[in-house]
């Protein structure tokens, strides 16, 4: 084979493989983004914790939120949900963060991987 | 109100796939993961207490189906001629062999569990979290995945949103989660109404398959429970359902990853590494989950 098309297509698997270990990042972020609280399920989003936040300011102890299944539950102590929202929020993207950069230092599929 | 809980898993060998040895490592991981006992239903209780002689204290229960003539009645789903599908097996993407396909006892899920709460799984699936802990401190009382995620990305995933093109909401029997109540004791009973007619049902809600999937079973129940119509009898797993095809290959697994080879687009025979962590996967290959758990033994 031409080396020319032989450096490209293993350049060619390393990008492939590359963009799928970013997307295995990418699910297990939004997996690590879901916090269950009193038997509801919610996906903690920047929104989220604005809204709650907003809400705390605005000298809210309780509420009521629609979880992800569209069930309406009372958040009876809002600044402890805004402390664990928080924590899930900043895990999650850490792990994130944390397993990405790991991604740029490695040059090769087997690394990608570690193999 | 304290429940029993457990997890029940059905596991029927063909000549090929020894779907025990999968149950024996899935029962070790749920009691590890999730701390919960593992009930095993099969019709080899022999041939697993030879191939793990401690298979009783991995098991909380071996329920053994065997079944003669006197104990059963023409129109049960246990029948006298039980119905044994052939389905082809693929063992990524150049190797292909049809097998038997034991999968009629699901909808008995309910009458077998001798738990409260029941996390019904297919002993394909590979457990890396304890997320469905989740399950037991919810609400709802049936719960089944909806959303899936292919990790290959590429493939045509439509059957597993729709049993047919213009057909209803597909339901992965994979993974469910039920609690024993009136409400799905009536569930049960009609998924059993629904498989002993299979070939009526199928012809009304369109399904083109020939083998008798508990997907579509569970699927049609689940929108007759609904009033024929989308509603909530069935909420939710907690988060998606994430799985490999039988195209693809599980290379390795390490303790809390695993390693792919996933079928590469418009390249047949080729394939992509992928490594995955932390998130329980369904794996269909299961000629290549089977040789990486011999690889692995069975002491991690």
């Amino acid at each position: 084979m031409d080396e020319r098309l032989e450096k490209a297509l293993d350049f060619s698997n390393y990008m492939v493989t590359m963009y799928n270990q970013k997307r295995s990042f990418k699910e297990k972020f939004y997996q690590d983004l879901i916090y269950y609280y009193n038997g509801a399920q919610f996906t903690v989003t920047k929104d989220l914790i604005s809204f709650c936040n907003v809400m705390n300011i605005n000298n809210q102890d309780e509420m009521v939120l629609v979880d992800d299944n569209d069930v309406p539950v009372i958040i009876d102590d809002l600044q402890e949900f805004i402390k664990n929202i928080t924590n899930i929020y900043f895990t999650a993207s850490n792990n994130y963060i944390y397993n990405y950069n790991k991604l740029k230092n490695n040059r090769s599929v087997e690394k990608l991987v570690d193999l | 109100m304290t429940y029993n809980s457990g997890v029940l898993l059905f596991a029927r060998n063909n000549s090929k796939i020894d779907y025990l040895k999968q149950a024996y490592y899935l029962a070790k991981q749920v009691k590890k993961i999730l701390n919960l006992p593992t009930t095993v239903v099969t019709d080899s209780k022999d041939y697993l207490l030879r191939s793990f002689p401690d298979a009783e204290y991995v098991f909380d229960k071996i329920i053994s189906i065997v079944w003669t003539n006197e104990q059963l009645t023409d129109n049960t789903v246990l029948g006298k001629k039980e119905n044994h599908y052939y389905k082809s097996y693929n063992d990524g993407t150049i190797s292909t062999v049809k097998l038997e396909f034991k999968n009629n006892l699901r909808s008995t899920a309910f009458d077998i569990s001798p738990y409260d709460e029941t996390l019904l799984l297919d002993t394909d699936i590979l457990l890396l979290d304890d997320n469905f802990k989740n399950c037991f401190s919810q609400k709802h009382d049936f719960l089944i995945y909806d959303k899936s995620y292919d990790l290959a990305n590429f493939r045509d995933y439509s059957e597993f949103q729709y049993v047919s093109d213009a057909g209803i909401k597909f339901y992965w029997a994979t993974v469910i989660f039920f609690r024993k109540t009136k409400k799905n004791k009536i569930f049960f009973d009609l998924l059993q109404h629904i498989q002993e007619n299979w070939n009526h049902y199928k012809s009304i809600f369109q399904i083109n398959q020939s083998y008798f999937r508990n997907d579509h079973a569970f699927s049609i129940a689940i929108h007759i429970m609904n009033g024929y119509n989308e509603g909530n009898f069935a909420y939710p797993m907690p988060g998606k359902l994430y799985y490999t095809t039988d195209k693809d290959i599980c290379w390795e697994i390490r303790k809390n990853k695993v390693i792919f080879l996933l079928e590469k687009e418009r390249h047949k025979g080729e394939y992509i590494l992928m490594s995955w962590q932390g998130i329980t996967v369904h794996i269909m290959n299961k000629f290549s989950l089977n040789r990486c758990l011999d690889r692995i033994g069975f002491n991690d």
